[in-house]
């Protein structure tokens, strides 16, 4: 099964991503509007991707009254026309993976299996891959940190 | 939508802000940035107008693609009457707070007067507030952002630092942790308005007029601009790539410029150790920034050989920390490294007296040294506040013809590159329009010595040479690459992904005219489009002169003249006057420019009257 996953240290805070994804989903460049969402403060030193994760047993569709949220295959679809615009899948979502901006809820849904986010990341920070994959790279990446010290 | 974005005219001795539209058909001439920022300020400029009073202004400009899906579009310019040269202040730089400027609904800040006290400019969704700085006023630039964005979340800001306020002739803006507007003392006008920072969060992003083709167009472009074997190299080492190759062949400026060649160990690879993650600005798939291991971010190229090579320096850490503190204090890097330089060689010449110096024996490559007389500089400290005044400081210095400041029309050198082999870039920097200025027109390309000719003729025209050293067709080259970059600079995008700047492929009039296409729906030619890059060159000509810059100042430093290089081979290379008068002249004719050097009275018509 794939899912969009993100590497963090490979992040390097540009954006482009966010800007597809905004540029796609709501026909205007706005960072603060894409499904992926990145954090960063440089003074803090860090940058890194917010977006949901797709989860099985997710909350969001567990606290969503209206059911406008379910799980089809590895994505969890929200539908448009029976959501209320509650905020409860927001508020609920362990991992800031569903926000909502200037009224609207907004959350990936892979592009339908074609994430348009990954095209533009020019690092390898974001990955479209079998979830097999994404353990060994982040397996062999260990690996060669512990060999370092 | 992009198109209606607004101008705000800020107005601090009557606080007092004014918004107004824009036409398209300014738009349309100039795109923004670099170029509707020189028009502006070539029309609103009184005569006469002391830099440091309450008369200059002060304009932040973005461009048209500043905050678009376009690659590498985060930026902005700053410009004013610089108080460093008393001609055209202007910088562009990267970041993050030009899009947000822009998603708050403006592309363009006029800052007129002065502030009764300290203040900044808040800016949110159509709306703009000026504010008390008491809180932040004396602070550097990463205390100043980080007190600022607990105070009001998650704003991008550009401020002062120290240097600043302290009216330091050399004080950069900055925005972030190390990007800066540098060049030109932008930081020295901020302070003399009492204008600490303008800080911006907006909502409204930018909708453009045809979204699915920009999406496929852009994808195009970054695979385009990431299949090159160039960029890797900036994503990993940045700038600093350009060391190994200048320090080569002799072309890096040392211990001002009585050398021309430094340490091989200062090579990109030996950075290394001391980089923790590459960064990038806003929209940019290159990411060139360096995040040090010492809490700042660099080095640059220009870092490491104006805070390194050019001032004795020979460990790559203690560069890395001057670079850190420059930074912090909002310093110009370039004309920090050079003015230490200056007064480092005449005091071993002995022309400096001590009592000056306050007891120091300036020496090259003592960091602690050169610690204590930077901040003593920001702070306008005894030695510290004669080297503040910048070249202004020559007589006191004991060189009152400046004879040995590496610097034209009183801006010191802004790159690394020691010119005597380099004919090109000598001209360049003789003739930019910010004084000696790399980034108007470095023909790069002129040191790939492995580019075919034929290559380099395609690109700049038939009657360029493959030399370096050859006088020949350089007016050529170098009036090509001030037209390309000030159109990008318009547009705001970076130079690092510019046709001709880093490679011979990239972002050409063929895709500027594909990305405006996208973003207004504006059919232009490409010849349209270079014409902005034109106009614009034209206008700060225009500027510079109404300031009172005639063709004598479009000269270079007297030992780029008069000592030839001593080193590798570039040596005995030196830039001969009578040819060089002669490149100039060719330069001057490329342009259309009277044999004076001005700008014809019917192409000043020509440009008054766009609106």
């Amino acid at each position: 099964m794939k899912y969009l996953y993100t590497y963090p240290e490979k992040c390097t805070g540009c954006k482009l991503c966010a800007l597809a994804c905004s540029l796609k989903h709501f026909g205007e460049c706005n960072p603060k509007m894409g499904a992926i969402n990145i954090v960063r403060d440089e003074f803090e030193r860090y940058e890194i991707q917010f977006v949901c994760l797709q989860c099985d047993d997710a909350e969001c569709v567990r606290v969503c009254t209206k059911k406008a949220l379910r799980k089809e295959g590895n994505v969890v679809i929200r539908d448009e026309k029976k959501c209320i615009r509650c905020r409860m899948c927001v508020v609920a979502c362990p991992y800031a993976g569903v926000h909502s901006f200037k009224g609207k809820i907004i959350k990936c849904d892979t592009c339908g299996g074609d994430p348009l986010c990954v095209k533009f990341c020019s690092t390898g920070a974001l990955k479209w891959e079998e979830e097999s994959m994404e353990i060994t790279e982040r397996r062999k990446r260990l690996a060669s940190a512990l060999l370092k010290r | 939508m992009v198109l209606r974005r607004k101008l705000a005219i800020v107005d601090l001795s009557k606080e007092k802000v004014t918004v107004q539209d824009v036409p398209n058909s300014l738009r349309k001439a100039l795109f923004g940035g670099r170029g509707m920022n020189v028009y502006y300020l070539y029309k609103m400029l009184g005569d006469n107008v002391d830099p440091l009073s309450p008369d200059n202004i002060l304009i932040f400009g973005t461009g048209l693609m500043t905050g678009t899906l376009a690659p590498c579009s985060g930026r902005f310019n700053t410009t004013s009457k610089s108080p460093e040269s008393g001609f055209l202040a202007d910088t562009n730089c990267g970041g993050y707070f030009a899009p947000e400027l822009k998603y708050a609904g403006f592309e363009r800040l006029i800052i007129k007067g002065k502030a009764k006290k300290p203040v900044i400019l808040h800016v949110t969704d159509n709306n703009i507030e000026i504010k008390d700085a008491k809180d932040y006023w004396g602070q550097t630039t990463n205390e100043a952002q980080k007190r600022i964005r607990q105070d009001l979340g998650p704003v991008e800001m550009v401020l002062c630092g120290p240097a600043g306020e302290n009216l330091v002739r050399f004080a950069c803006v900055r925005t972030g942790v190390k990007n800066a507007g540098g060049r030109t003392g932008l930081g020295c006008v901020m302070g003399s308005k009492n204008l600490k920072a303008v800080a911006a969060y907006g909502t409204q992003g930018l909708q453009v007029a045809h979204p699915d083709r920009m999406i496929q167009k852009v994808e195009e472009l970054k695979n385009y601009l990431m299949s090159s074997k160039i960029t890797p190299i900036l994503g990993s080492v940045g700038t600093l790539l350009l060391y190994e190759v200048s320090n080569a062949f002799g072309g890096i400026r040392t211990k001002n410029s009585t050398l021309n060649a430094w340490r091989d160990d200062h090579n990109a690879a030996f950075a290394e150790p001391f980089i923790e993650k590459m960064i990038a600005c806003q929209a940019c798939p290159v990411h060139c920034r360096h995040r040090n291991v010492f809490g700042g971010e660099g080095p640059e190229y220009t870092t490491l050989v104006l805070l390194g090579a050019n001032i004795g320096m020979e460990k790559y850490e203690e560069i890395i920390k001057l670079g850190n503190l420059v930074n912090d204090l909002g310093l110009d890097v370039s004309s920090t490294g050079t003015y230490l330089a200056w007064a480092i060689d005449l005091y071993q010449q002995g022309k400096l007296d001590k009592k000056l110096t306050d007891g120091e024996e300036l020496r090259w490559g003592d960091y602690e040294q050169a610690v204590r007389i930077i901040n003593k500089i920001a702070r306008r400290e005894g030695f510290g506040n004669i080297l503040a005044e910048g070249n202004r400081a020559a007589a006191k210095l004991g060189d009152p013809n400046k004879d040995y400041l590496i610097a034209v029309k009183d801006i010191p050198q802004s790159d690394p590159h020691d010119v005597r082999y380099m004919k090109a870039f000598a001209l360049g920097i003789a003739t930019a329009s910010r004084g000696a200025d790399h980034l108007r027109s470095r023909p790069t390309l002129e040191i790939f010595f492995k580019l075919p000719l034929e290559v380099k003729e395609r690109i700049y025209g038939k009657g360029v040479t493959a030399d370096p050293t050859s006088y020949d067709g350089k007016a050529l080259v170098v009036t090509w690459s001030e037209r390309i970059f000030a159109t990008i600079d318009c547009l705001e995008m970076c130079k690092f992904i510019c046709h001709g700047f880093n490679s011979p492929h990239f972002v050409d009039y063929s895709w500027m005219k594909e990305l405006v296409y996208c973003v207004t729906g504006w059919e232009m030619s490409e010849a349209e489009v270079s014409e902005v890059g034109r106009r614009t060159v034209d206008l700060e000509r225009l500027f510079n002169f109404k300031q009172g810059m005639t063709e004598a100042h479009d000269t270079l430093p007297r030992r780029y003249f008069d000592d030839p290089s001593p080193l590798r081979a570039a040596r005995g290379h030196h830039i001969d006057r009578q040819k060089f008068a002669k490149m100039k002249a060719e330069f001057y004719a490329l342009h259309g420019w009277t044999e004076d050097g001005r700008v014809p009275e019917e192409r000043r018509m020509e440009l008054e009257a766009i609106q």
